[in-house]
């Protein structure tokens, strides 16, 4: 009965037949009607999903209404179609590490634009993998490019200062969200001063309580803070001139005997901290598991929110010696765009929608991350800023609602309503939008209750004082990363000879 | 006998593409990547540093002291367990071993989590016994894998035999180790290797109690974290020869047993 089988292979056949013929017939009309396809890959949970609540209509001073009630990248198309008269699709997905995004690029994922942590894209430049900037994305008589004229003059100089073989990063790269590192704290269980030395790591006040993240690069960066201290805090290396290069440049070493330094510091903290986390930590620091717990800023904000809900008050504290200056930037990839200028448009596009204000504050508000952008000429995200902290607690606000929409009182006059809580004035970031002086750290102040210093507005908005002692961890070469690579390795491996007697000393 | 218009064998057709498409395909890959270099080019380098790095050899000592760990407790507390159901007089024994299988039904992050709750309350600070709470949780974990099969080996044994046994003026224990041990080594054996293999890798579970050591499993994930597809590989491909191993020489005692 061979000749049996001949229907169920037929069968078979005409079914993978069918398969594929729907498939290419999807993708000729594709072709054929005038839609462009984005392909856009970005963190998890890193983009305003929309559906918000009504009562999350964000009612800026200025009277501006801002809530998202659909997905941005939907939003985005319909602007696009508006805007340009052409329909776009995005394709949307997400990854969860750097490497990730770079192991699925080198196996043969195609997109046009993501959004890599700044050494992966000082990384993908290096490989000659990214696609610069048009002019026309650079043009600030345009209307439409939100980026360029409501970038952060902060961020743009630092995009600028950082080159990779000659080329500035700027050229390459659209930053998207931005922070420091450091500790987010119970101030019940350790001092301020305490969470703002990296080598509370050590302390042995706090056996097994303090978190540290699961991550080489952020592990080592605590490490090298600790291993510096002593050059990196002296009075004199502090007043010399050439202070920040300096501290760059000493944080990013990576010779053999700061690395076996750094491995063993990393060893004694191993046997020291409550673990090496990648996403317990918030959870644990509301539980009371765990007193401290290094976190990017971003995560902090979102920690510190959290744990308000259940009713537990968190501050993050930025340690003394140095921070890492962290971000994450929109890129476009050779591989997807391959040099269709109209597509290479819509990704420079989608970008610009992201950094349009109001879209920018719907982000900030879902991510709880800060944004590069300032606004430039628009004072909407200065606004949203003065939205979230200025002291007026929020009962009190929607009573006087009607009051506060008639009239457009600035901050400082509402104040004299608050009584109890004590307020001060925090004029520390001027630098964000516009330029660090004197005159326009009064134009951008916020008057807020004492605790925000210490609290989410310091997080998400440090002060120059904090961002002069930042530093962006350099991108490795093969040789350091490999290195420092075996060196992590070694850290969280078991080590046989400890089974003989020769146990690693502490401190 | 023939009268369908396909024969058995096509039934193994599905699985047969299953194989190819996600076992051996994938593995021809780790294999490739196992054996060469970062050109491309085939070299052993890989494989000879899996034995000369420290490190590794550390990580291999401490992923199989904690899987015997895991394995001689699951043996241990599921043995009595598997007996007294398959043997005692219940009359809805299958119930009563749903009692101890029920567990995995439940997802096992979620188990874990409730058990790092108790832990924490009993112990005090999770951290401080990394060690013996990833065994605790593993055999938590694994326990049911254990049961299974012993189970299944001691309702098959022949009552008579014990009874014979007896007959004959064995002492209790000399039944158990004489008649009974011997007899359900079959699943001792598939005991065995459901859970010491898992027990090797499964790293989710130390993520979980906060054990900061790598397992084999952990120290796989980190070197593809590093774009080391090379050293990644060969570790993969050397588990499996262990496994390979492990399995011929239990398959070679199984059939002396049974000789």
């Amino acid at each position: 009965m061979r000749g049996g089988k001949l229907p169920g292979r037929i069968a078979v056949t005409c079914i993978i037949a069918c398969a594929v013929m729907i498939t290419c017939l999807g993708g000729c009309s594709g072709n054929k009607s005038d839609v462009i396809t984005l392909r856009v890959s970005n963190w998890e949970e890193y983009i305003d999903e929309g559906d918000w609540g009504e009562d999350e209509l964000i009612e800026l001073d200025d009277g501006t209404e801002i809530i998202g009630r659909n997905n941005l990248i939907n939003d985005f198309e319909d602007w696009y179609l508006e805007t340009y008269g052409v329909q776009v699709k995005v394709e949307y997905s997400t990854f969860g590490t750097n490497e990730d995004l770079y192991n699925q690029l080198t196996i043969g994922d195609v997109y046009d634009v993501v959004c890599p942590s700044e050494y992966m894209i000082m990384k993908l430049m290096r490989e000659g993998m990214l696609v610069p900037y048009s002019s026309d994305f650079r043009n600030a008589y345009d209307e439409n490019n939100y980026y360029e004229n409501g970038v952060s003059p902060y961020i743009r100089s630092v995009f600028d200062d950082l080159s990779i073989e000659g080329e500035p990063l700027s050229k390459y790269a659209a930053g998207y969200m931005w922070g420091t590192l450091g500790f987010v704290y119970n101030p019940d269980e350790v001092t301020k001063e305490e969470a703002s030395h990296w080598n509370i790591l050590l302390n042995r006040d706090y056996y097994r309580r303090i978190t540290i993240k699961d991550s080489v690069r952020d592990a080592f960066f605590a490490a090298a803070g600790v291993h510096f201290y002593d050059e990196i805090t002296s009075d004199e290396f502090i007043n010399s001139p050439d202070y920040h290069e300096r501290l760059s440049q000493i944080i990013n070493s990576t010779d053999v005997d700061t690395v076996n330094s750094i491995e063993d510091i990393l060893a004694n903290a191993k046997d020291n901290v409550y673990s090496f986390e990648t996403d317990s930590g918030k959870a644990d620091m509301v539980t009371g598991k765990v007193v401290a717990n290094e976190q990017w800023s971003g995560d902090a904000v979102y920690t510190l929110d959290q744990a308000e809900e259940d009713g537990v008050e968190l501050c993050y504290a930025v340690p003394q010696e140095c921070t890492n200056l962290w971000f994450d930037g929109w890129v476009m990839l050779k591989s997807g765009i391959e040099q269709d200028t109209r597509k290479q448009h819509v990704a420079e596009a989608f970008v610009n929608y992201l950094s349009k204000p109001e879209n920018v504050v719907r982000n900030m508000y879902y991510i709880g991350y800060t944004s590069v952008i300032s606004g430039g000429d628009s004072d909407t995200v200065f606004d949203y800023l003065n939205w979230c902290y200025a002291a007026e607690d929020e009962e009190e606000a929607e009573d006087e609602e009607t009051a506060a929409d008639a009239s457009e009182d600035d901050p400082q006059e509402e104040e004299t309503h608050e009584e109890d809580a004590e307020l001060v004035e925090y004029s520390e970031i001027g630098y964000f939008f516009e330029a660090d002086t004197d005159e326009a750290n009064k134009k951008y102040s916020v008057i807020t209750t004492e605790n925000q210093l210490d609290r989410q507005l310091f997080a998400q908005y440090p002060p120059m004082s904090v961002l002069d002692r930042a530093v962006v961890m350099a991108c490795f070469d093969d040789e350091s990363n490999e290195r420092i690579n075996r060196s992590w390795t070694n850290v969280r491996c078991f080590d046989l000879n400890s089974l003989f007697g020769s146990k690693r000393k502490y401190e | 006998m023939k009268r369908s218009w396909f024969d058995r064998k096509q039934l193994a057709f599905p699985y047969f593409i299953y194989l190819i498409l996600f076992v051996v395909m994938p593995l021809l890959v780790v294999l490739y990547y196992g054996f060469t270099d970062e050109e491309g080019n085939i070299s052993f380098t890989n494989f000879v540093l899996f034995f000369t790095n420290g490190r590794t050899m550390g990580t291999l000592v401490y992923s199989l002291v904690i899987a015997v760990f895991v394995t001689v407790i699951c043996l241990i507390l599921a043995y009595p367990v598997a007996y007294i159901l398959a043997k005692g007089r219940y009359a809805r024994r299958h119930s009563f071993l749903m009692v101890f299988v029920l567990p995995m039904w439940i997802n096992f992050t979620l188990r874990i989590t409730a058990l790092k709750e108790i832990l924490t309350l009993i112990e005090g600070n999770l951290a401080y016994y990394p060690f013996v709470n990833t065994v605790i949780c593993m055999v938590y974990d694994f326990l049911p894998f254990m049961i299974m099969p012993l189970f299944n080996a001691l309702t098959k044994l022949d009552k008579s035999m014990i009874e014979a046994g007896h007959d004959l003026g064995a002492t209790f224990p000399q039944v158990m180790l004489k008649i009974v041990l011997p007899l359900s080594i079959p699943g001792i054996v598939s005991g065995i290797t459901m859970v010491f293999l898992p027990a090797m890798t499964n790293y989710v579970v130390l993520d979980m109690v906060y054990n900061s050591t790598y397992i084999m499993g952990s120290l796989i994930g980190s070197y593809f974290n590093a774009y080391d597809w090379n050293n990644g590989s060969i570790i993969s491909a050397i588990l499996l020869m262990f496994i390979g191993l492990f399995t011929i020489i239990t398959d070679k005692i199984m059939t002396k047993e049974e000789a």
